[in-house]
């Protein structure tokens, strides 16, 4: 997948607003892979909806979304589980992990499905993040900043060529903050990625090429 | 362990769990149940059997106290003959020949110093139709012996009710067969002595039989040409307990004589008693299986977040709902493997009584297919709402 193609997107919630004041919203947008976008806005503007929409878990939005140009309405569900598989990867908001697994067995069970990462490079990263020892630790346990850690790794264990980044870092310190922002680019870059990155004013260390108020 | 099987782990509670499969174990069991009782027991009713003859029937006409005081006839017209004959449940038909000629039958009790005779009747049936095999059984014309087939309850009454009252010494079928009945024949102005001779007893005709070719011989040499009129008829049938057949005589007002068609009514029960059992059991099945979709719309239910969120990694949903299909999978297996060692150790204890009466051929063949069938036609079902559930999942949330 080369290019995301946003053409007059707004959520059905804002269908009401004469003007959003949005570079995003009913706006024509494109996201092309290798570029890293910041998209910064208050709380309640929309960020992690326009990442669900993009991710395809909500269709609740006027406008079309397109993947080099299908709309992404069209995509039936086994098209999703192979964009979800080789193509587009997601940090959510909410993480969206499983408490009753390790830390290691959340990663894992996405690396089990792409078979993209070895045991060791899991560990190495769980390692660089400040977590080594936190592996085996059930996820629930676990304080939020660590848990988006985990999320992170696991965002990595497929191969991509877009990564939605939804508010990454909110729970993180500089340091780590730092690491992780290092971790990802290194990754995008090697992938020749496309890295989108939502935040209300916290965001990763990285150099942007674009940044859009939503 | 797979890491998808962990997650998704049965959150059946043990009580639930119990319940279902109880509910599930006892359907199979009353459904393959009555299936094998019926199996075992249906050679008891066929026919085919020593224990209930019943593929022949004997058809006379009713005879009322109006038609006796009228004269009606009670023989039959070629053309009711025909009519019973052209019937589809009916396979064949015998007529019975009555003898036209008089009889008398006399025994010198030489011992006793005395002797009796009287005066009787004789029938006959296509050979085909008589239920004792004996070499001794035919005629050729000037034969001096008269091979005589008489009903079995006639030696009952005699030995059980008149020797009995009277003192007299009880005959067994072997000892009247070594006596000598003197037979005198006359008609036509002819008369003819023979040596009659008793070869057997009859379960299945109620008359005193002599054979075909013996009577057809005596009517024409004693009676003249005057056409026999046939007052009964054997029938041969597929399945006594047609109810075709049983409407068919009663509107033409025939009778089936002495209980013929009691192992048919007992078959139709049979038949009525094992639908009603297998009925209820396969209501239970569909019942304990409502309960087990029931469970798993809660177990699904349960884990609905997590289903969303492996949607949402990639995971397709026939992979996620692999896991249930398995549990289920074990839960059916378990339920028929049991059904089927129940019924094993069950026919244990009733095959010896159903043995002592007669043999039993038939094997758990019925139990094995039924459970396979059961079992497939369930299991199937339920993978399929299985997956259907955990496509809807993905559908409701727009995954």
């Amino acid at each position: 997948m080369d290019t995301i193609y946003l053409k007059n997107v707004l959520p059905e919630i804002f269908l009401t607003k004469e003007n959003t004041g949005s570079e995003i919203w009913r706006q024509e947008v494109c996201f092309s892979k290798g570029q890293t976008v910041l998209l910064k806005a208050v709380s309640g503007a929309g960020k992690s909806s326009l990442c669900s929409f993009i991710y395809g878990c909500r269709r609740d939005f006027s406008g079309s979304v397109c993947f080099d140009g299908q709309d992404i309405l069209s995509l039936k569900q086994a098209d999703w589980e192979r964009v979800r598989r080789v193509s587009l990867s997601i940090v959510f908001q909410d993480l969206r992990l499983f408490p009753e697994l390790t830390a290691f067995e959340n990663v894992e069970v996405k690396n089990c499905l792409t078979g993209f990462r070895t045991d060791n490079w899991i560990r190495d990263c769980f390692l660089q993040v400040g977590l080594g020892d936190k592996t085996e630790e059930k996820a629930g346990k676990l304080s939020f900043g660590q848990q988006q850690r985990v999320a992170l790794i696991r965002a990595l264990c497929q191969p991509f060529d877009f990564i939605l980044l939804d508010e990454p870092v909110s729970h993180l310190d500089d340091e780590n903050n730092r690491i992780c922002s290092r971790l990802l680019t290194g990754e995008a870059r090697r992938q020749g990625a496309g890295v989108l990155v939502t935040s209300i004013g916290y965001e990763p260390e990285m150099t942007y090429d674009k940044v859009f108020r939503l | 362990m797979n890491l998808v099987y962990k997650l998704l782990r049965c959150q059946l509670r043990g009580t639930q769990f119990a319940g279902f499969f109880l509910a599930n174990l006892t359907g199979m069991l009353i459904v393959l149940l009555s299936i094998q009782l019926w199996y075992d027991l249906q050679p008891f009713f066929t026919g085919k059997d020593r224990l209930f003859r019943k593929e022949f029937l004997v058809v006379t006409k009713r005879i009322s106290a109006f038609g006796t005081l009228t004269g009606r006839n009670t023989t039959f017209t070629p053309e009711e003959l025909r009519e019973i004959s052209e019937q589809p449940f009916i396979r064949k038909t015998g007529n019975f020949t009555s003898s036209r000629f008089r009889t008398t039958a006399g025994m010198e009790l030489g011992r006793f110093g005395a002797g009796f005779a009287t005066e009787l009747f004789f029938e006959s049936v296509p050979d085909e139709y008589i239920d004792v095999k004996t070499e001794e059984w035919g005629f050729e014309e000037g034969d001096n012996r008269i091979p005589i087939i008489l009903p079995r309850n006639y030696l009952n009454l005699y030995n059980f009710g008149f020797a009995q009252s009277r003192n007299l010494p009880k005959l067994s079928e072997g000892t009247i067969g070594l006596l000598n009945l003197d037979i005198r024949i006359q008609g036509q102005g002819k008369e003819s002595g023979f040596q009659g001779k008793i070869v057997g007893f009859s379960d299945r005709l109620n008359t005193i039989l002599v054979p075909q070719r013996f009577m057809d011989w005596a009517n024409a040499t004693f009676a003249g040409e005057k056409g026999a009129e046939v007052a009964r008829v054997i029938v041969e049938t597929d399945n006594p307990a047609d109810e075709r057949m049983a409407r068919f005589f009663k509107s033409k007002g025939y009778e089936i004589e002495g209980g013929k068609q009691a192992a048919g009514e007992m078959m139709w029960f049979l038949n009525l008693l094992t639908l009603f059992v297998a009925s209820i059991g396969l209501l239970i099945c569909a019942l304990s299986f409502y309960i087990l979709i029931l469970s798993i719309y809660l177990i699904l239910q349960k884990d609905r977040v997590k289903i969303e969120n492996l949607l949402l990694l990639g995971y397709a949903p026939k992979r996620i709902a692999r896991p249930y299909e398995l549990f289920v999978l074990a839960v059916h297996t378990g339920t028929v493997v049991l059904a089927w060692l129940s019924i094993w150790g069950i026919r244990g204890c009733y095959l010896p009584f159903l043995q002592a009466m007669q043999a039993v051929k038939s094997g758990m063949l019925p139990v094995w297919v039924g459970g396979i069938v059961l079992f497939s036609g369930v299991f199937l079902l339920n993978a399929g709402i299985i997956r259907r559930k955990v496509r809807k999942t993905a559908l409701s949330h727009k995954i």
